[in-house]
């Protein structure tokens, strides 16, 4: 079952739900609308499954206040402004229809998330047509679903993270 | 939870759902299949800003179809006016549709309670692709809620035809605070 907005609300306020900051006129009738966050990190063209090196890394920098321009073809990771997690409901992200309407993709596959800790959240921004973003535009959103079962925490890779990461070059490696 | 067919067809009966025009012959186990509506616009520019308000060109889709680039996002509509107060709606391509690569929503699958319109679908095809108006596109599927219910009271309302953006009132908002 999904919450309904106002539920969200009560249980941020309970302390069951981190939305930091939260702000109640972002609330929708059953999802939260989160900003896009400063940093953003272009994959270069020579990052593939194979390759081991660090320049996803190395490419991260600050979205100008005056836009920057996504081109199609290229992925790229930005994240959440808001720290987002419940241990007790599970989160999903999804965009904006205000954006899906201009071409923008903010997550390719991967849309859901683990119950446990709040942290920022990595987007995956594709654009069908080249588009301008904007730091801390009201970009996406969040909703909130009861889930079913004894409730198992994350405790993996992105617990930590709150600059857009991938990590699957440590998947690669053998890593955690 | 999420509303089994028959449950779907028992809340369009009590007017919990709207689905208009309904057919009994689309419903699924677990999901309705609406049709594709015959309007599809697109955007003039080729680069998109959202601080700006976007001009379209607006394409009456034949019958004998029309095709779908991969380098544009097309803005099509559900041919089913849809919503409720009761229960959130939840759209995506039909299996068929997704087969041949078309995208029917971008990333904003989740309909606000209590929204009511023409849908506006977000198209995208992955290959060159042609669409016929009336064709059976997506499914929607219904989900129970748990809370006070707000209804939605935005942007988007009571809507025919296809809806390019408005996000560029967001930031004229932000200029008047």
């Amino acid at each position: 079952m999904i919450l309904t907005g106002n539920e969200i609300i009560k249980q941020v306020k309970k302390n069951r739900i981190t939305i930091t900051p939260f702000d109640e006129s972002l609330v929708n009738p059953n999802s939260y609308n989160y900003r896009l966050g400063h940093q953003i990190i272009e994959l270069h063209e020579e990052s593939s499954l194979g390759n081991s090196d660090n320049t996803v890394e190395n490419s991260c920098h600050d979205i100008p206040k005056s836009g920057l321009i996504l081109y199609p073809g290229k992925v790229y990771l930005a994240n959440t402004f808001e720290t987002i997690g419940s241990n007790n409901y599970v989160t999903s992200l999804i965009g904006r229809s205000s954006l899906g309407r201009l071409g923008l993709f903010l997550q390719i596959s991967a849309d859901l998330g683990n119950l446990g800790p709040a942290h920022k959240w990595t987007l995956e921004l594709v654009c069908i047509q080249p588009i301008k973003v904007y730091p801390m535009m009201k970009i996406g959103q969040v909703s909130f679903w009861v889930p079913k079962g004894e409730i198992l925490s994350y405790n993996g890779k992105y617990t930590n993270y709150s600059i857009p990461k991938s990590c699957i070059y440590e998947d690669l490696k053998g890593g955690q | 939870m999420i509303l089994t067919g028959n449950e779907i067809e028992r809340q369009v009966d009590e007017n919990r759902i709207k689905i208009d025009p309904f057919s009994i012959d689309q419903v699924n186990p677990n999901s309705y299949n609406f049709r594709l509506g015959n309007k599809i616009i697109y955007y003039k520019n080729t680069i998109l800003d959202p601080k700006v308000k976007q001009e379209v060109v607006e394409i009456v889709v034949p019958k004998e179809g029309y095709v779908l680039q991969p380098n544009r996002i097309y803005l099509g509509h559900t041919h089913e006016t849809m919503g409720s107060d009761y229960y959130v709606p939840i759209i995506r391509a039909r299996s068929s549709i997704a087969r041949l690569g078309l995208f029917v929503h971008v990333t904003a699958d989740l309909i606000d309670l209590g929204s009511y319109n023409q849908w506006t679908l977000q198209l995208h095809a992955v290959q060159p692709l042609k669409v016929f108006p009336g064709m059976l596109i997506g499914q929607v599927t219904f989900w129970e809620t748990v809370g006070e219910k707000i209804l939605y009271n935005g942007k988007y309302q009571g809507l025919k035809g296809p809806q390019p953006s408005q996000i560029y009132r967001d930031f004229k908002e932000e200029v008047r605070i």
